[in-house]
């Protein structure tokens, strides 16, 4: 007989219990606009709602009066669990990642200039 | 007015979903190019599901469209039998080709719905799916002048462009330009220097301003790629220059290249363009991206 046991690893396979169904917390975190350049640059706007608006008027939900910045630039429209950013006609136009758009899915660090303003996109958990 | 571009699909040969791909997208390629009500659809890859989708959540009324594909290979035509407006008896599209009798683009996008490869019948399908000769290289649609060329690809593949009030996009994937220029060997001595595309395809981009196009190689790549049908991103540099291009969408992205490789990709293609001192500005094309394209003024 040798002196030592041989350890298949049956034993410990049997005794596995399943784990029981357990309820997951979930973490969630909003998206939000980041204004790195502009006025009071950095300031951070979290994106709630379905659809906002950018630009220079006073009813806009996010309001940056320069001269450059169009009365309302651009919107942003939920979409497919983020947003969509929108160019709403506007004089000066609206620049993803320095293309030119006229509308674009957003992703998580883009970088969007309205005139002399520009935003990064930072994507949240929904 | 503008032609409004959106892109659907940007991937070349095989959907690529993943973290990596995620900023630029996975889907194949897919292109729809709008002047006022007119639709005019570049290729039906995976990406035209997200089309069809918009369209429908859309549409006031019936639809009409055309259809343009660049070639039948599976990465082109592999998202039409999911393009649910297909499915709806109101809508009408028109297959343009400018290939002919059992090659013609609209009996070859039925093959693929038989039903040893899918489900729904090409004859069941609701809508109005009509064959349209191109009648030689151009025609007319609702004002808008379309026209195709022939492109280096294995089986064949075409250019479309898209031109009207002076403003001009161009469509050209899957096309090998380099097994076109006149000495292919003297980028391999040389990959610094200016490569002549051909006349007659600089003279088919001339003054695009937009033009999209297949870049899926680096100089590094293409020597164990030559005759898969795809060129080199910065021979497209060189053509864009020639042609006097606006705007260069590199497009058709290699299915092994995640969001930073193309972005590296358009920085080499962008130093290529300064150094021969041309304003081409280049960007890749991604999904969910929409242009409006002015002409130059």
């Amino acid at each position: 007989m040798p002196d030592f046991e041989f350890d298949s690893g049956e034993a410990s396979m049997t005794s596995l219990q399943p784990i029981p169904m357990v309820r997951v917390r979930t973490f969630t975190t909003p998206h939000v606009l980041e204004m790195v350049q502009g006025p009071d640059a950095p300031r951070t706007f979290e994106l709630t709602g379905d659809r906002l608006i950018v630009g220079r008027a006073v009813t806009c939900d996010i309001r940056v009066p320069l001269g450059e910045m169009s009365r309302q630039h651009m919107r942003l429209d939920r979409h497919q669990g983020g947003f969509r950013a929108v160019d709403l006609d506007s004089s000066n136009g609206l620049y993803l990642n320095e293309i030119r758009v006229k509308s674009a899915v957003l992703r998580d660090n883009d970088v969007l200039q309205l005139g002399d303003v520009a935003f990064v996109y930072h994507e949240g958990t929904t | 007015m503008s032609f409004l571009v959106r892109f659907w699909g940007v991937r070349g040969s095989i959907p690529t979903p993943g973290r990596t791909t995620k900023r630029i997208g996975g889907n194949t390629s897919c292109v729809d190019v709008r002047w006022g009500d007119e639709l005019f659809i570049c290729d039906a890859g995976t990406g035209i599901r997200e089309l069809g989708s918009e369209l429908m959540a859309s549409a006031a009324g019936p639809l009409t469209a055309h259809f343009f594909f660049s070639h039948m290979h599976w990465d082109h035509i592999q998202g039409f039998p999911f393009f649910t407006p297909v499915y709806l008896p109101q809508n009408t599209f028109h297959v343009h080709s400018p290939v002919r009798g059992d090659d013609a683009f609209h009996k070859l996008l039925s093959g693929q719905m038989e039903s040893r490869y899918f489900p729904v019948a090409f004859r069941d399908l609701s809508a109005k799916i009509l064959p349209q000769d191109m009648d030689g290289t151009r025609k007319e649609i609702a004002g808008v002048r379309v026209t195709c060329f022939e492109q280096r690809h294995p089986g064949t593949s075409w250019a479309w462009s898209f031109e009207r009030d002076g403003v001009k996009v161009v469509y050209a994937t899957d096309n090998e330009i380099d097994l076109t220029l006149p000495d292919p060997a003297a980028v391999e001595r040389d990959p610094q220097q200016f490569r002549r595309v051909p006349p007659g395809f600089v003279q088919f981009c001339r003054d695009a301003d937009l033009l999209i196009a297949d870049g899926q190689y680096s100089d590094a790549e293409y020597p164990k790629k030559v005759g898969w049908g795809h060129t080199r991103a910065t021979t497209l540099v060189d053509l864009a220059i020639a042609a006097d291009v606006k705007q260069l969408a590199l497009f058709h992205h290699d299915p092994l290249r995640g969001d930073a490789d193309v972005d590296a990709m358009v920085s080499v293609c962008r130093e290529r363009a300064a150094r021969f001192g041309h304003g081409t500005f280049i960007f890749a094309a991604r999904e969910g991206l929409e242009l409006r394209i002015d002409g130059r003024r």
